[in-house]
């Protein structure tokens, strides 16, 4: 059964997939397996961007979406005449000729992986490149052209042992995906412990992070620039306690929420003790 | 399916200047391109033969070339390229310009344009040529013919007109600056020499020693995952993924969390525009305050050290660079440049370039670049693990000292058969690219700085020189392969003026684009794009191995178009020059190419003309190659730098021989805020008109001014910002803290205006750019709505300052300029201007050919 494993910690964002799937489809007539893309508007292989946190503690994660050749299929549900079908090597096609006039089985997908086609009113969407697997490619055109080795394509079996802690793209769809994702982005606080009376970033300081609903607590150190992160944290209200030596201890809880954003807390003073 | 499909190489980098890079393999069906992929070197050859090679760091973490090539999302998009709507379809004349009657020089820019055929054409370029130089001399003819493009070689993108000019008795030649390493050049160059480029000119092996030694490598404004997608590939992005992995920390000091930051950063200290310098002295200060360098070291290995402390310690000037001096200035908060100074100093750091990063193309560039130098100098440049050290460019000039990854058995040379103009050449009569405005409009025009070619020593930047020279007059035309002038130098905006001066009295223009610079041709001629020649090419900066192309033509040309050595030769035949301007066939200059490639007698001619590449192998003892500095390091008296004194000079003996009295540039490297030529600072009064700092780095989804037609990288939602009106507008990235302040919304178009002009923008809300800075990439194709004053794409070089980096030195100022925002209504625009916002235009493609072809019968 062929998968795919997408790692977003290790997607760029360079988009090379977005537009080899372009040069793959557009303009291209791959019939049976795929009629032709229109040159813009559809997009087989998306890469979602997101710009995460506040100056200056900011990054942005990228994570590349195609369709998740689901085992159980909303689109294949909703079909009729088999218009969507699965390969052996557990591919979900569009059969463009079956599928002509089903919008429904655009609607369905839950991953807005699936596009309509104005002018051949079909379905369209990723067919794992099955006409160039059958031509003899190992892998499809977006996975040869990631240069970081964020996208794998082969048997499951293959991945076998790095596939444990992976994630669906989106769980509450339950639709058994075929693409596997690895550290897909959570949130992040990010913060500085200084010394504002002596100008100085406090090296060192111990920084507890507890999650109010549950009472969880991770802990890390400060490090040279008195800078600490939690990263792939749940979204959720915090409290951060601070201690460092020859320093009032700090708990700060207002406003330490990663409900609807990553934070930047910004600078946690400490006063001599 | 395979049967039917043909495929060819290509090195699809944007470099030009005969350096090919980026390459692909494209796939060919019914003369149309299939696709772009990338070649697998083992698809010919076996990949022992090219001895591959790994670098491992201390944790076992390793790196290590693919078994393909790497192109970016640039050459991957490029048959939108190929297949634009805004190629050029066929010869082109003004349809106001009469060569036997009023020419209209002021209507340049505005006026539409007619098709003709090639044979009348190029009829019309001989007689003027011919006119001209009977009139004025050749030297009246100003040959724009440098540039980034595509890396053609015997049909060589940039410089083909160069060759008929010489036969035809000479020219007036556009010189090359330094363009992205201007602050190295003016600045770095007289402390620590490193000719030809002023970067450290010493590089074998410096990845390795990092991977092995090092602890952290700032990226001082270097981005490399977008500078180096020009002709850099996807290998300096690996290279930091693998310093992560490696345990190597990385800082980004940059005023944008640029796109590697925003993947790579451990950590970000976002600092106001060209404030570099006043960082860089606060860091200094705390060394010297607590004594955190090896002073000794230092001394044995420089002059004037002494000077430097002089002023940083306010001796001087009664201001010591303290961190709190800093803090306002910067926008880093004082205890912050302490931590980094104190970090530094345990720690073996070293610092990373893309070329150059904006400080190195701004106002005064010269002083953070040599400021960089004094730091490098003060934590002991060339220990283990520290160096300065440029991701991209890699053995540029075919230089392997500066080839910092395990080197290739040989850098193939295409210098026999390129026909683009030669770097080092020197020309007789020439202007500096960032003077041609007041070389049209207002000469004579005399500078300091000798030929401002880039690579030329150090000691040329002394020669005084004038334009025009004796003998040669006033320039009366332009023939251009790189018009982009005006979206990519300083002072566009003047730039339009100065081609529609009464004195030009004819501009041909030859480019496969109808765009910016084009718009001011009175003939432009169709050229094609490599992929539809055929042609040699070599393949030097992906950073894993070397080749050497035979580029065979994948598809027709399109439309009329010829390759940019036809054309000419086109001309040429017209003057009965073309057996001297074309020293052979095709076939016979491919073969000629090959046998002086070095790659010679590696395979047979044959055999590389039937596979169609060779991969040229790792050296067999690369990893016995020096290591960049260490031996100076360990022993000053065993290498002399290239400076007067053969020493680092934190006091610049020539610049101090030369310039004594210059305050923009002293012995000493400065701060240097603002100055007679310059007033682009916060500090300025002029920053209460214009309150923003405007960063404009090399463009993510274009190379320069190319790509900015392709429709596959403008659907992007952060490549344009698509106003109410439908029109594509360029991102403008604004802190929502100063979006507040001011009622801008996300989507919302503004001006973007100093005195110089303005331009328009889409705003971008986001935390990638500090409060008190805006950012926009470069390089949008100009659409006027005013010639001369406004724009509607954001081409932002617009608004530039005309000035050079300072007195004497006359490099370009693209970056970190005031600017003030306003919000405006595009529709009450459309109303005020109805001319420029009627214009036919492509949703996907933007500004279209046809938007200024007069159609037969029209």
């Amino acid at each position: 059964m062929k998968v795919f494993v997408v790692d977003v910690a290790k997607c760029v964002g360079c988009r090379s997939c977005q537009l080899v799937c372009k040069d793959e489809h557009c303009d291209n007539d791959w019939m049976p397996y795929a009629a032709p893309q229109p040159d813009t508007g559809q997009f087989w292989m998306r890469v979602d961007e997101k710009e995460r946190g506040q100056v200056p503690k900011v990054m942005v994660s990228y994570t590349p979406v195609m369709c998740q050749h689901c085992e159980n299929a909303p689109c294949m549900a909703v079909a009729k005449d088999g218009a969507v079908y699965r390969r052996e090597d557990g591919l979900v096609v569009v059969d463009p000729v079956k599928a002509r006039g089903q919008k429904a089985i655009v609607e369905a997908c839950p991953y807005d992986a699936v596009f309509w086609n104005e002018e051949l009113e079909i379905p369209q969407k990723c067919t794992g490149c099955a006409h160039l697997l059958d031509d003899g490619w190992t892998v499809p055109r977006c996975v040869e052209a990631c240069a970081h080795d964020a996208l794998l394509f082969g048997e499951y079996e293959d991945f076998a042992d790095m596939l444990e802690g992976a994630e669906a793209l989106k769980p509450e769809a339950s639709t058994a995906p075929h693409v596997y994702y690895l550290n897909l982005p959570k949130r992040f606080i990010g913060g500085e412990v200084a010394d504002l009376e002596a100008d100085e970033v406090i090296i060192g300081a111990e920084v507890t992070l507890t999650n109010k609903a549950t009472g969880e607590t991770l802990t890390t150190v400060t490090d040279d620039f008195g800078d600490f992160w939690f990263k792939q944290i749940d979204a959720a209200e915090y409290a951060i306690d601070v201690v460092a030596e020859g320093y009032l201890p700090r708990h700060v809880e207002d406003f330490v929420s990663t409900v609807d954003r990553d934070l930047n807390i910004g600078t946690i003073a400490l006063y001599q003790a | 399916m395979s049967n039917e499909v043909k495929t060819v190489y290509k090195s699809l980098g944007l470099c030009g200047f005969g350096l090919g890079s980026n390459s692909a393999a494209v796939d060919v069906k019914d003369g149309k391109i299939l696709r772009i992929r990338p070649m697998h070197y083992d698809e010919k050859y076996d990949m022992e033969d090219m001895r591959p090679w790994k670098i491992t760091a201390r944790n076992g973490a390793v790196l290590e070339p693919k078994t393909r090539t790497l192109p970016t999302p640039l050459q991957y998009a490029y048959k939108k390229r190929v297949y634009s709507k805004n190629r050029v379809p066929y010869p082109l004349k003004r349809v106001d310009w009469d060569p036997e009657g009023d020419r209209h020089p002021e209507t340049r820019g505005e006026a539409k344009y007619v098709r003709i055929s090639w044979d009348e054409a190029t009829t019309i370029i001989a007689n003027e040529l011919l006119r001209i130089k009977e009139t004025y001399g050749p030297f009246a003819v100003l040959a724009q013919i440098d540039g980034h493009g595509e890396s053609k070689i015997i049909h060589a993108a940039h410089g083909c007109p160069g060759r008929l000019l010489d036969l035809l008795g000479g020219y007036t030649l556009q010189a090359r600056q330094p363009d992205s390493w201007e602050g190295w050049t003016w600045g770095a160059k007289h402390i620590w020499g490193m000719d030809p480029v002023g970067k450290q000119a010493h590089t074998e092996n410096l990845f390795k020693d990092i991977a092995e030694n090092g602890d952290c490598v700032i990226m001082w404004g270097g981005d490399p995952e977008t500078t180096p997608w020009g002709w850099g590939g996807m290998m300096p992005g690996r290279i930091e993924s693998f310093f992560t992995e490696a345990g190597i920390k990385q800082i980004f000091i940059c005023p944008d969390l640029n796109y590697a930051a925003a993947v790579h950063a451990d950590k970000w200290i976002p600092v106001l525009p060209n404030t570099d310098a006043a960082l860089q002295c606060a860091i200094a200060y705390t060394w010297f305050k607590e004594g955190l360098f090896d002073r000794e070291w230092v001394e044995a290995h420089s002059v004037g050290f002494d000077w430097f402390e002089y002023y940083i310690m306010g001796k001087e000037d009664g201001v010591p660079k303290t961190p709190a001096w800093a803090e306002p200035i910067t926008g880093v908060p004082a205890r912050q440049i302490k931590a980094l100074a104190r970090y530094w100093a345990k720690h073996a750091v070293s610092i990373g370039h893309c070329a150059g990063g904006g400080l190195i193309r701004a106002a005064y560039s010269s002083e953070p670049a040599r400021l960089e130098v004094c730091l490098l100098v003060m934590q002991g440049l060339g220990k283990p693990g520290a160096g300065q050290i440029n991701f991209m460019d890699l053995g540029l000039f075919g230089i392997d000292d500066i080839y910092p990854l395990p080197r290739s058995e040989c850098q193939p040379d295409m210098n026999s058969v390129y026909h683009g103009w030669a770097m080092l050449t020197e020309p007789v009569n020439f202007i500096p690219k960032t003077l041609i405005p007041q070389a049209i409009m207002n000469p004579p025009v005399h500078w300091s700085g000798g030929h401002v070619i880039a690579g030329m020593p150090a000691q040329d930047q002394f020669i005084e020189w004038d334009f025009p020279q004796p003998g040669a007059g006033e320039l009366h035309m332009i023939w251009t392969d790189s018009p982009c002038w005006q979206t990519c130098w300083n002072g566009g905006n003047e730039m339009q003026r100065a081609l529609r001066h009464p004195n030009m009295e004819f501009i041909v223009a030859q480019h496969p684009w109808l765009e910016n610079d084009c718009l001011f041709a009175d003939i432009i001629l169709p050229t094609t794009t490599k992929l539809e020649v055929n042609d040699i090419s070599a393949d030097l900066f992906s950073g894993q191995y070397n080749m050497i192309l035979h580029e065979e033509q994948a598809v027709p040309h399109v439309g009329e178009s010829l390759s940019d050595w036809e054309a000419v030769g086109e001309v040429a035949k017209k003057l009965g020059l073309y057996e001297q301007y074309a020293e052979g066939t095709e076939d016979e200059l491919i073969k000629k190419g090959f046998m002086n490639s070095g790659c010679q007698d590696m395979i047979s001619y044959e055999e590389w003309m039937e596979k169609g590449y060779y991969v040229v192998p790792t050296a067999k003892d690369w990893e016995n190659d020096r290591c960049h500095l260490r031996g100076w390091y360990e022993d000053a008296e065993s290498e002399r730098l290239s400076t007067p004194t053969g020493k680092i000079e934190f006091y610049s003996t020539a610049l101090a021989e030369h310039y004594p009295d210059d305050v923009e540039r002293p012995p000493v490297p400065h701060f240097v805020p603002y100055g007679e030529s310059h007033q682009e600072s916060m500090l300025h009064p002029r920053s209460k008109e214009y309150p923003f700092l405007l960063i404009t780095n090399h463009p993510r989804w274009r190379v320069h001014a190319n790509n900015d037609d392709n429709t596959w990288c403008r659907e992007i939602e952060t490549c344009k910002v698509v106003g109410p009106d439908g029109y594509a507008y360029e991102p403008l990235w604004v802190n929502p803290q100063d979006a507040v302040r001011m009622n801008l919304h996300d989507g919302d178009i503004v001006k973007m205006f100093n005195e110089r002009g303005a331009v328009l923008g889409g705003v971008r809300l986001s935390e990638r750019v500090i409060p008190g800075a805006l950012y926009q990439d470069h390089g949008a194709r100009v659409d006027n709505i005013v010639v001369g004053e406004f724009d509607r794409a954001g081409a932002n070089n617009l608004i530039c300052p005309s000035n050079t980096t300072s007195k004497n030195a006359p490099g370009e100022v693209t970056n970190s300029f005031l600017v003030n925002i306003e919000k405006v209504d595009v529709f009450a625009l459309a109303e005020q201007y109805p001319e420029a916002f009627s214009k036919p235009y492509d949703q996907a493609t933007g500004q279209i050919a046809e938007a200024v072809i007069i159609k037969e019968g029209e």
